[in-house]
């Protein structure tokens, strides 16, 4: 159980990067949503010991986080938003090299562990080959790899799917609903689809608070009745977003779809539609940033 | 476009930091070095700190410096897109190639410029700062600024900025282009020495990219006042250097447009193709794998980490780089050591080891840093460090891999430098292989100045926010010890990695001076394990750059197990530093230099009073040294009789004596002390005894005293104990009293003086001042003396001492051996013991002896045969030899000199033991005899100095030194012919020509010479040769005789320079009158050239060969202006079927060779020789002092 109590924290360039963050997570799978700049990243690095924070604390069950950083490291598989590699590192080398680090001291069940791990996550066959030639996508799952090193109870993923291609993006995913029910997993992203498809509970955070938290099924339900469709010109955005709470708005032929969040019929070219996770989301974000 | 894009760039560029950093840390650099005497760059000497010269030359060092940071920028203009990913964004736009590289060329480059700015600023302020002293100033003018800055250092900055953006478009990698700029550097640094000899100045004044030696080549004999007035014009070999290499930057501009392309270049990273379908080849669950995390764990984390370092260092491209030019520079170093103005050297391992710790320091320190700042900041650089950060492995786990890695890659460093050394001995033939001395004496003592520097790099690196703050602590680091220790503060307990010099010597080994030294490496060696610990306490992990938090953090870190450590480490830190304290402060006496200077100072100015007072002369000496070589201690029991010499009674007696010795008693017949300084505040070592019944004219009385050398423990600085374990050599000066304040003992340098309120200088008494002629220049208190001397030392050691031997015996392991005169000699004596090899001669009844280290036996055939024909020849030209034996003795190279007392030569292993000469050098090479020379010097002395000695006055010197070097010449002649001393005297006529430039109080004529070894050994040898040359030797010889007759041992009054001047001009006649007043009396220098050289072949088959020759001939004042006056004398003239002077030139080639009447001005000469000419010459022999000696030889052209 991750309980984050207060967080709070601001940059020397006085950038409030997370202000007042209550979250409390238990075991399963945790998605965390936000647009960029959201403090997302900020979080993870918190949670993983990378960032002291200003104020507020976290816990890992009996761990303080901030005060006890070392601990927390034994059981923590972290996953960076954005990870480079050592130039003429194999995958494999690097592996092993990170499972000495993770304390497995032992050579032949850190062999194990690396091919296992390698194995699972379908590299073994370019175990061999330079980091740095990997493609993104192979690059990624080369990190989960690594996070999943040493059977950490909590596993924190930053952004894992960000620019990778829908196949290697599904393939991660399954990589990541793999790991067991026991383990509080963390998934950091501001792809919808992730949450929806991954987690049974997700929090959104916008500006360095959490805007909503729940789970995605409830937070659809809560928004039932109230998401209408129109297709306009785009001449006419302008116009709508002033007459009307557009909470998204997508090309499609050409011509522009706004969703708009309303009680009732907004006007005859509106329709109904069944609010998804995304609406949830931009309603969210919309309503924060007019907060 | 184009100005818009160079003014972006010269606006983006003025935000990087690094241009402001640079410009602070160039502003402080200069202004250090005008404001503190102790920081130089450009000035030096006599040369005002703002003079044109001072400017040029600081503008021109300082501009290598800026070459590194304008690198920085311009290769930035090409690397930066690629690097931010704004590339392809800016290819895209309709931007031309030209306006997109040269637009940001020269925005960038005029930004770096500013960085340059800082040093003429830093220089007006600095030379407007009051504490200045006012006559080191000249007035500020601005346009020596301008010029310096346009003439010097922009020429050098557009030639690296271009050739490096060049490289940078190339490689479009910013490491490979700073390697270059580094490998440039050092290459430049390889050459320079590689073409440090003078026949090479021409072509590096040309071809030298930074415009230094063309600098140096314009200025090489300027003479201060030249210095303080005149800029280096812009022509000349230097305005074609700066030329020469603005081409080369055009044209490297020209080349980075063509190499440059707009196109993307290849994707680095080819997708690979994976095979999605292949089955994987193993399955395998993750199997339980345990994690550990105690103790054994991190050592495992450690050994892992130190292998994954070691391997990225090892394998890094730069290390390689780095490691090859090293090796570069101190192999160069090292082959051409052994070769030195014709000199030839054994390549001893003691001198490579000696001269590796000097050259090689540099690599190791460059290593240090870079990689300091690669290995703490790679992970970052790379963003694995939230991988790895995050991992459970302790801190330490990352600090210490860092430190051993960079330690062990700088211990590899120190063994390639070693194994350099043995390649050069093996290729120059040497094959004694001393593994031991390069351990002891260079892989040793730089072991914990490694660790040291490792230790330092990776703390500074882990506690500041950025790399390149890591590096300039670093760098501040290094200016700090150098500016430091020259401040005074020069304690070594206190200066990181600080040790105390560690001489070496092979007739010695390492001595006992190893103790110290190492104490300090263990005491550093402690300071960097806590600078460690302080690394692993604070280190950086997460995303956080700051230390607040890191050292808020501390506390928790100390707790988990550094404390304990640290307080192990702290406690041995303090006790090592205890330890060394009682060495250095409590059983030794530490003095700062700045400390020792003010007392020097303060002694001069209590005690100068005493300086003339009447004094008594001794005329007996009885002295007993009892030399303790194991415990590198002495005493010494003497006794004087002394004579009132003088014609009144005399009251007083003052003694003096050496400040590190104890004076155990003294006394005095019938005198009682009166005042003692050594009991006062300053404890200066100087009494005044009273006598209670004043000394009567030829009264004589006796003095008796005992002194010691008891010092134990080490010392700080001036390590040399007085008694060595093997190869002691002391001098009389260094334990017994002397009569007098003695003004050898006060400070010399005229800035230093200055600094201490002392004036400027003490001027010797003039050449007319008659009183004067009452001391001569040894000492004051006697001449010649009856000696009888008693050495003791370890049996196994051979005592040494002026005087026959009478007794010597061996009892309980000591040895005691008397040495008695059997009539006066010079009261200057040396005292010698060691384990000595005797090669014995003879030479008529003289005995000959050499006392050498076994392992030095490469010359003493050599030294034997020199003093053999010295003996002979100076007994038949000057008079008979007063000695019965003649003696070399070897002493170790803690000195390299020779010197001359009464019999007896030590002469230091550094130089003659160790040269390598063959008999057939003479004539087919360049290569010059040091050896006969040096001890056919020595032996002269026996004459000039032992015989007869000089006034202490002006031209004193002239009388020992200047005919010992006349006496050592005519041995060399005739033992090797003319074409040897010929190749000495062209070394000796630059020798002279570049330390005139550098006098700081007077150039004086020689007949006025106030001990300035450049005028009475260099332009001495120079004036003599070329006067025996005009007059004969027989007129010279004769009046040496004369000189001889009139004063050998003969006291006050003593001669003048003046007194062989006059003899020398009833000797020649009046016809040489003229020569005699030049050489003599005048500061005389000629400037004659070849112009044209033609020559054609006649009727009859001969050649008719035309020359036109310019002649010109100046008078000198002190300061070096010059004045012309008409010329009107004989030169000699040459015609030469090879270059004279030149490999196996000999008198074969010389066609023709006549004198003709030469007037000033440019005048046509005609010879007609037999074969076909090739060089003709006027004064082709450099006989005369002549300002430019490589003009008077020049090629015939053969016209048909």
């Amino acid at each position: 159980m991750l309980e984050i109590k207060n967080l709070t924290h601001k940059y020397p360039n006085g950038v409030v990067a997370l202000n007042d963050v209550n979250l409390t997570i238990g075991a399963g799978m945790f998605g965390l949503l936000g647009p960029n700049g959201a403090g997302k990243s900020t979080l993870m690095r918190v949670v993983a010991t990378l960032q002291t924070p200003s104020s507020g604390s976290v816990r890992f069950g009996e761990i303080d986080v901030v005060r006890q950083p070392e601990l927390l490291r034994r059981t923590l598989g972290y996953l960076p938003q954005d990870f480079g590699v050592y130039p003429r590192v194999s995958a494999e080398a690097m592996l092993d090299h990170l499972a000495v680090l993770k304390g497995i001291t032992n050579a032949k069940e850190r062999r194990d562990a690396v091919q296992g791990l390698l194995n699972k996550v379908n590299l073994y066959n370019v175990r061999k080959k330079a980091l740095a030639g990997y493609s993104g996508g192979m690059r990624q799952r080369f990190g989960i790899a690594q996070a999943l090193l040493g059977d950490p109870k909590l596993i924190i993923v930053d952004e894992p799917t960000a620019g990778l291609d829908p196949e290697e993006r599904n393939r991660f995913l399954n990589l990541l609903a793999a790991i067991g029910d026991d383990v509080v997993v963390i998934l950091s992203t501001h792809i919808v689809e992730d949450v929806s498809q991954l987690c049974p509970r997700m929090a959104i955070l916008a500006g360095g608070r959490v805007v909503r938290e729940g789970s995605p099924e409830g937070l659809r339900q809560e928004m039932q009745g109230r998401v209408w469709r129109a297709m306009i010109a785009r001449e006419e955005l302008e116009a709508a977003r002033g007459r009307h709470n557009v909470i998204s708005e997508r090309l499609v032929g050409g011509r522009t779809v706004i969703h708009v969040l309303a009680d009732a019929q907004p006007s005859p070219d509106f329709a109904q539609v069944e609010g998804g996770l995304e609406d949830v989301y931009f309603s969210t974000l919309v309503a924060s940033r007019a907060a | 476009m184009f100005g818009k894009v160079a003014s972006f760039e010269f606006g983006y560029q003025l935000k990087n930091p690094v241009l402001w950093v640079t410009f602070i840390a160039f502003f402080l650099l200069t202004f250090l070095s005008v404001t503190n005497e102790y920081v130089q760059i450009g000035s030096v000497g006599n040369v005002n700190i703002n003079s044109p010269f001072a400017i040029i030359n600081t503008m021109a060092i300082m501009a290598i410096f800026g070459q590194f940071a304008v690198v920085a920028f311009v290769a930035n203009i090409v690397i930066r897109d690629d690097e931010t990913g704004f590339a392809p964004m800016i290819r895209a736009t309709q931007i031309k190639k030209f306006d997109y590289l040269f637009g940001r060329f020269v925005g960038a480059f005029l930004a770096s410029i500013i960085i340059m700015l800082a040093i003429p600023l830093a220089m007006i302020i600095g030379s407007f700062m009051p504490w200045l002293d006012p006559e080191r100033l000249g007035p500020l003018v601005l346009w020596h600024y301008g010029y310096a800055f346009l003439a010097s250092a922009l020429p050098t900055l557009f030639l690296c900025a271009a050739m490096f953006f060049a490289l940078a478009t190339v490689t479009r990698s910013m490491m490979a282009t700073y390697l270059g700029v580094i490998a440039f550097f050092i290459l430049y640094i390889v050459m320079s020495s590689l073409f440090s000899r003078p026949e090479y100045e021409q072509a590096v004044a040309l071809l030298e990219p930074y415009g230094l030696g063309a600098l140096f080549d314009a200025t090489r004999y300027w003479t201060a006042s030249d210095r303080n007035t005149m800029v280096p014009p812009l022509s000349g070999l230097y305005f074609a250097n700066r030329a020469i290499w603005a081409g080369v930057a055009i044209a490297s501009l020209v080349a980075a447009y063509f190499l440059f392309s707009f196109s993307a270049r290849g994707s680095k990273k080819k997708q690979k193709d994976e095979k999605q379908s292949a089955p994987p080849e193993r399955v395998l669950a993750a199997g339980p794998a345990t994690q550990r995390f105690g103790a054994g764990a991190s050592l495992t984390q450690v050994l892992t980490r130190a292998r994954f370092e070691f391997g990225y260092l090892f394998r890094s491209p730069a290390f390689i780089v780095l490691m090859a030019l090293g090796l570069l520079n101190a192999g160069g170093a090292l082959w051409f050591s052994t070769e030195q103005d014709g000199v030839i050297t054994y390549p001893m391992t003691r001198l490579f080891a000696q001269l590796l710790s000097g050259t090689f320091t540099l690599g190791p320190l460059l290593i240090a840093i870079y990689y300091g700042g690669e290995l703490v900041w790679r992970d970052r650089e790379r963003r694995v460090h939230e991988i790895v950060d995050s991992t459970p492995a302790a801190d330490w786990t990352f600090v210490a891999p860092k430190v051993l890695a960079l330690a062990v890659a700088l211990f590899a460093v120190l063994l390639v430098g070693m194994g350099t050394g043995v390649l050069i001995q093996t290729l120059k033939g040497y094959t004694n292989y001393e593994l031991d001395k390069y351990v002891m004496w260079f892989v040793l003592p730089n072991l914990a100045g490694c660790f040291g520097l490792a230790a330092l790099s990776v703390f500074l690196q882990a506690i500041s926010p950025h790399k390149f703050v890591g590096w300039g602590l670093m760098l501040l680091y290094l200016i700090a010890t150098i500016a430091l220790g020259q401040m005074g503060f020069d304690h070594n307990l206190y200066l990181y990695g600080g040790n105390p010099p560690m001489p070496t010597s092979d007739m010695n080994a390492s001595g006992h001076y190893w103790i110290g030294p190492t104490w300090f490496q263990l005491y550093w060696t402690v300071f960097a394990l806590i600078l460690v610990v302080f690394a692993y306490l604070l280190w950086r992990r997460g995303a956080d750059t700051r230390i607040a938090p890191r050292l808020r953090a501390m506390p928790r870190r100390l707790v988990q197990g550094g404390g304990a450590l640290l307080a192990a480490l702290t406690l041995a830190f303090a006790g090592m530093g205890g330890w060394i304290y009682y060495n250095t402060n409590v059983l030794n006496e530490y003095q700062s230099s700045v400390a020792a200077e003010r007392w020097t100072a303060d002694m001069e100015r209590a005690l100068i009073q005493y300086e003339n007072a009447p004094q008594p002369t001794i005329t007996d000496v009885t002295l007993a040294v009892d030399l303790r070589p194991r415990e590198h201690t002495f005493t010494a029991t003497g006794a004087y009789v002394i004579e009132n010499r003088t014609d009144a009674p005399l009251a007083e007696v003052h003694l003096s004596w050496p400040q590190n010795i104890d004076i155990d008693s003294i006394e005095i017949d019938g005198a009682t002390i009166g005042r003692d300084y050594t009991a006062e505040d300053e404890g200066y070592p100087f009494q005044i005894w009273r006598f209670t019944t004043p000394m009567q004219p030829g009264e004589r009385r006796q003095v008796r005293f005992t002194t010691a050398d008891r010092r134990q423990g080490f010392r700080n600085s001036n390590v040399l104990a007085s008694v060595q374990d093997n190869g002691t050599f002391l001098n009389n000066y260094a334990f017994t009293p002397v009569f007098g304040f003695n003004r050898n003992t006060t400070l010399q340098d005229r800035n230093v003086r200055r600094r201490n309120n002392l004036p400027t200088e003490l001027r010797m008494p003039t050449l007319e001042d008659a009183a004067a002629r009452r001391f001569h220049y040894l000492r004051h208190d006697s001449d010649w003396v009856n000696a009888d001397i008693t050495v003791t030392t370890d049996a196994g050691q051979i005592p040494i001492a002026p005087g026959y031997v009478v007794t010597d015996e061996t009892n309980n392991g000591r040895r005691t051996t008397r040495f008695r005169t059997d009539a006066p000699i010079m009261h200057f004596f040396s005292i010698q013991s060691a384990a000595y090899e005797v090669a014995e001669g003879r030479w008529n009844d003289v005995d000959l002896q050499i006392y050498y280290h076994p392992e030095h036996a490469f010359n003493i055939d050599r030294m034997m045969r020199a003093m053999e024909t010295s003996l002979d020849l100076f007994s038949r030209e000057f008079s008979p030899f007063q000695f019965r034996q003649m003696r070399i003795l070897e002493f170790p190279g803690y000195a390299s000199f020779a010197q001359a007392f009464a019999n007896t030569v030590p002469y230091s292993e550094d130089i003659g033991f160790i040269n390598r000469f063959e008999e057939s050098d003479a004539t087919v090479s360049d290569r010059i005899d040091l050896v006969t020379y040096v001890t056919a010097h020595e032996v002269a002395h026996q004459w000039w100095a032992h015989q007869l000695i000089g006034a202490d006055m002006q031209g004193g010197t002239m009388l020992s030194e200047t005919f010992a070097q006349y006496s050592a010449l005519l041995v060399m002649e005739e033992m090797y012919g003319p074409d040897q001393v010929r190749r000495f005297l062209r070394y000796e006529l630059d020798r002279y020509l570049r330390a005139r430039g550098g006098e700081v109080i007077e150039e004086v004529p020689l007949m006025r010479v106030e001990n300035q070894p450049y005028i009475h050994y260099r332009k001495g040898a120079l004036v003599m040769y070329f006067l025996r040359n005009e007059v004969g030797e027989e007129v010279v010889n004769r009046s040496l005789r004369r000189l001889l007759e009139q004063f050998a041992f003969v006291g006050a009054p003593y001669p003048r320079s003046l007194d062989f001047v006059n003899i020398l001009r009833e000797e020649a006649g009046p016809e040489h009158a003229q020569l005699i007043e030049d050489l003599f009396e005048r500061i005389t220098l000629y400037d004659a050239r070849v112009a044209e050289a033609t020559a054609t072949q006649n009727a009859q088959g001969t050649w008719d060969v035309v020359l036109q020759v310019e002649a010109r001939k100046f008078y000198a004042d002190g300061e070096g202006e010059e004045t012309e006056s008409p010329l009107n004398e004989a030169f000699e003239f040459g015609v030469f079927s090879a270059e004279p002077g030149r490999g196996a030139f000999s008198s074969e080639d010389v066609l023709a060779f006549e004198r003709r009447p030469v007037a000033s001005g440019r005048q046509e000469i005609r010879f007609t020789v037999a074969e076909e000419p090739r060089y003709v010459g006027i004064d082709p022999y450099n006989k005369r002092i002549d300002r430019n000696a490589a003009d008077n030889v020049m090629a015939v052209t053969i016209s048909r």
